[in-house]
């Protein structure tokens, strides 16, 4: 089973903080680099404020991805404990952000240009830049682990592996079954 | 108008013997095909309910059906509905995204693949790395106790369980026996108050 | 050996209800343990356990552990069971390939009514002819008989009945072709094993006449004959692995396998049981008759011995071949048949626990029957612990009943009826054994007892 990160909606207090740090976790630079270059912000975490909700949604790390099953390059793929995109086969179609049932797919533009695809705008016309779907990939490699769980300033990220999902199932069940012993006769 | 609520399979922990027969049956009973013996069994068991087993409670637990099913609430996919009183996952629909097994507070939504003719049924498109090189991965599915639907016996647990400890309960014919039981035992106790 | 995995078991002592003898110890809702000292290897433990492991549960070794330990082939995709038998099908199959060895095999009455069913066939479904063709595409050199080896023992347990009823010999006697009762009175009546016939079970004798006669007939080393019995019973691997069951200088038998076993033989081979089209047994020992076959059902023993010992006696045809009145299901039956001026009574029980009465009225002297059958399991063999094993509680009686209307119906169909009409029977004895109870019967067929207690 994949491991994924959630949070709670009870402890988010709506600070965007968590944005950011995955945006810069996922630089190809560094922060400052990036700021000279005016590099695009490229969070794959996105903070929904709704009157009545206010918490951030990423991957889910489906075991049947309906992002992979829909690609037609096959650009999407089980790897270790996660679904990755390998970017470098997209081609940026979109039918995987169409097919996520929880929008937490996005296109995000990189620095290389295509190869011949032009956009033609209000300068002439100009090579159009890379644009490849991108989405919550656990932060694998990074030290600290995913960058959002670590900045929260509510500590509301829990990350949901295989171990703890089952762990907690098995609790439900014993809380069910002692109230049963307790309450019924 | 009358409001008819689900009806759900629950257990007596007091008559509970942890034989697990009522996980065998619901796994054989929701194979692909007929299985009389052990012998002609060629997947694992997939049983819809779970047995609790500790040192002071025995007792298997299964989906409650409930009327406003969190499970079915936070489906990303909408693969869980009700139809004809009974909460069903729809398995063409479901994505494995275990959202579910989170929601469920009993814990009896759980996670698994699925066999045909001794088979795991694999995904079309997703693959996985693994150490023989890149495969197809297995479809996982959300699985839960579906009252044996279609079943012309009803549910196969309760019908195996050799201490009967398993109980079809319809909850408002269980609350008016309750009710009915309540006003017998005030006849008396309120006759010997109000006199 | 039958084992109880501590790992599995929820201690919900289901297998304690069927067990005949108290052998399985420990708390209610604890893992349980087997007492090996009372323990008779009936199996009716791991027929009824339904604790199983699930393919999903890190907290147990995994299944590869389990199949070793077991002694399952690696093919083998059935849930196991807290209750189970130590098998020997890795070594059946290591044999199969070693062309250096004469394999005989055979099976028990009781396996072609059930094998069917590890292959979606109706429960009790008969097919001796598939069976014969599964097992020589197996491999198997010879395929001969259990029926033919009980038809043997009728002629061996006949007289020897008759000699003990007419020279004032040790009765009541009591049937051996049970290992797991055998056993019992080993441990708990040792004082009444003259009581026990000193005839062979079928199973050992077939195996004593593989390593002689067999190996004679096909013109092979005894050394070089491996003999295989296929038995729907976990105590018959503990019978053949006896001491005293050795007497042609070769093991009689060397490797038992269950009716399960040979299934997972049969499937791990890619043969297709179903679709096989039927052969027959080998000769000489693959022919028997409608009273061998019936062995497999409580009373079956009974009834053979009554069919040929009244003719033996009398001269004369018995009336009617088929003996209702010893026929049943679990429990104790009684009754006489009239053998020229001798009434005979005879006991069939079926279920070991319901013997121990008897053996108290034995024992105070106060037994007034001549011959007693005992089967361990409820129905006889065709309800042991070695054949396939139902997954539902209820199904199981309808399954036995199926298989022992087959056993009887096979019998019927079958053109000789009484053993010693057998023509392989009278050859046998007419070539190599000389007559019943003779000098080579009683060296090869017959065996002595080990008081256990």
């Amino acid at each position: 089973m994949n491991t994924f990160v959630v949070a709670n909606p009870h402890k988010c207090i709506g600070c965007k903080a968590c944005e950011i740090a995955c945006a810069v976790a996922h630089l190809p630079v560094d922060i400052n680099a990036a700021a000279a270059r005016q590099t695009t912000f490229l969070p794959r975490i996105n903070l929904v404020r709704a009157p009545r909700v206010t918490m951030p949604v990423q991957c889910r790390q489906c075991e049947d991805a309906p992002c992979a099953n829909v690609c037609p390059v096959n650009a999407i793929a089980q790897q270790e404990n996660r679904i990755v995109v390998h970017s470098e086969l997209c081609i940026g179609c979109k039918a995987c952000m169409v097919a996520c049932p929880f929008g937490a797919m996005d296109m995000a533009i990189q620095e290389e240009e295509q190869s011949i695809l032009q956009v033609a705008n209000d300068r002439g016309a100009e090579r159009k830049k890379v644009m490849v779907a991108h989405k919550c990939d656990l932060c694998t490699g990074r030290p600290g682990g995913p960058a959002c769980v670590e900045v929260c300033p509510a500590e509301a990220f829990v990350v949901v592996n295989p171990q703890k999902l089952i762990r907690n199932m098995k609790e439900k069940r014993l809380a069910s079954a002692w109230g049963m012993l307790s309450g019924r006769r | 108008m009358s409001i008819k609520l689900n009806s759900f399979v629950v257990a007596d922990p007091h008559k509970c013997i942890g034989c697990k027969v009522c996980e065998v049956v619901c796994a054989v009973e929701h194979l692909d095909r007929e299985c009389k013996t052990v012998g002609t069994i060629d997947a694992p068991l997939l049983p819809k309910l779970f047995l609790v087993k500790t040192p002071k409670v025995t007792m298997p637990i299964q989906c409650r059906h409930c009327e406003d099913a969190p499970c079915a609430n936070v489906c990303p996919v909408a693969a869980i509905s009700e139809v004809d009183n009974k909460i069903l996952v729809d398995e063409k629909i479901c994505v494995g995204c275990k959202t579910c097994m989170m929601a469920c507070p009993f814990g009896a939504m759980d996670l698994v693949p699925r066999y045909q003719d001794g088979q795991v049924i694999m995904q079309e498109v997703l693959t996985t790395e693994t150490e023989d090189g890149v495969v197809q991965k297995e479809a996982m599915v959300a699985n839960k106790c579906d009252l044996c639907v279609g079943r012309v016996e009803g549910p196969a647990c309760i019908q195996a369980c050799p201490a009967q400890a398993l109980e079809l309960i319809a909850p408002h014919k269980e609350k008016r026996k309750r009710n009915v039981a309540a006003a017998l035992n005030l006849m008396d106790s309120v006759k010997k108050f109000m006199s | 050996m039958i084992e109880i995995d501590q790992e599995l078991c929820t201690g919900c002592r289901r297998c304690n209800e069927v067990c005949p003898v108290d052998a399985i110890e420990g708390l209610q809702g604890a893992p349980q343990q087997i007492n090996h000292d009372k323990c008779v290897n009936c199996g009716q433990c791991v027929q009824i356990c339904s604790v199983y492991a699930s393919a999903f549960d890190e907290d147990i070794s995994p299944r590869e552990e389990k199949i070793q330990e077991r002694g399952l082939l690696t093919t083998v995709k059935e849930p196991l069971f807290a209750a189970y038998y130590q098998g020997q099908a890795r070594g059946a199959q290591q044999m199969l390939s070693d062309s250096n060895v004469y394999t005989m095999v055979q099976c028990a009455p009781a396996v072609r009514m059930a094998i069917g069913e590890e292959f979606g066939m109706l429960l009790g479904s008969l097919t001796p002819g598939k069976l014969a063709a599964a097992l020589r595409k197996l491999g198997f050199d010879r395929i001969y008989d259990t029926n033919f080896a009980a038809d043997l023992a009728i002629m061996e347990e006949g007289s020897e009945l008759i000699e003990r009823v007419t020279t004032n010999g040790v009765l009541p006697m009591f049937t051996s072709c049970c290992p797991a009762w055998v056993k019992f009175v080993e441990q708990q009546y040792p004082e009444l094993i003259p009581h026990l016939s000193s005839c062979k079970s079928p199973q050992q004798m077939a195996g004593a006449m593989f390593k002689t006669y067999g190996a004679k007939v096909d013109g092979v080393a005894a050394t070089k004959v491996c003999s295989v019995a296929v038995m729907p019973c976990t105590c018959k691997q503990f019978e053949a692995k006896r001491s005293e069951m050795a007497d042609s200088g070769q093991r009689d038998v060397d490797l038992v396998l269950t009716t399960r076993e040979l299934a997972y033989l049969i499937k791990a081979a890619g043969i297709d049981f179903t679709t096989l089209r039927e052969e027959g047994f080998d000769k000489p020992m693959g022919t028997y008759t409608g009273a061998g076959n019936i062995f497999g059902a409580t009373g079956g023993v009974m009834e053979a011995a009554v069919r040929t010992g009244y003719e033996l006696i009398t001269k004369e045809a018995i009336p009617d071949v088929n003996l209702e009145c010893i026929r049943g299901g679990e429990g104790v039956r009684r009754t006489s048949v009239t053998v020229g001026d001798l009434e005979l009574k005879l006991v069939v029980v079926a279920g070991l626990k319901h013997v121990i009465p008897l053996l108290e009225a034995v024992k105070a002297g106060k037994a007034d029957f001549h011959f007693m059958e005992v089967m361990t399991c409820p129905l006889g063999c065709i309800s042991g612990g070695g054949q396939p094993k139902i997954l539902w509680p209820g199904q199981r009686e309808h399954a036995v009943t199926s298989r022992k209307e087959s056993i009887y119906e096979h019998d019927r169909n079958l053109k000789v009826r009484k053993s010693h009409e057998n023509p392989e029977i009278k050859k046998i004895y007419k070539n190599f054994l000389g007559e019943p109870l003779g000098h080579e019967s009683h060296h090869l067929l017959h065996t002595t007892y080990q008081a256990r207690r």
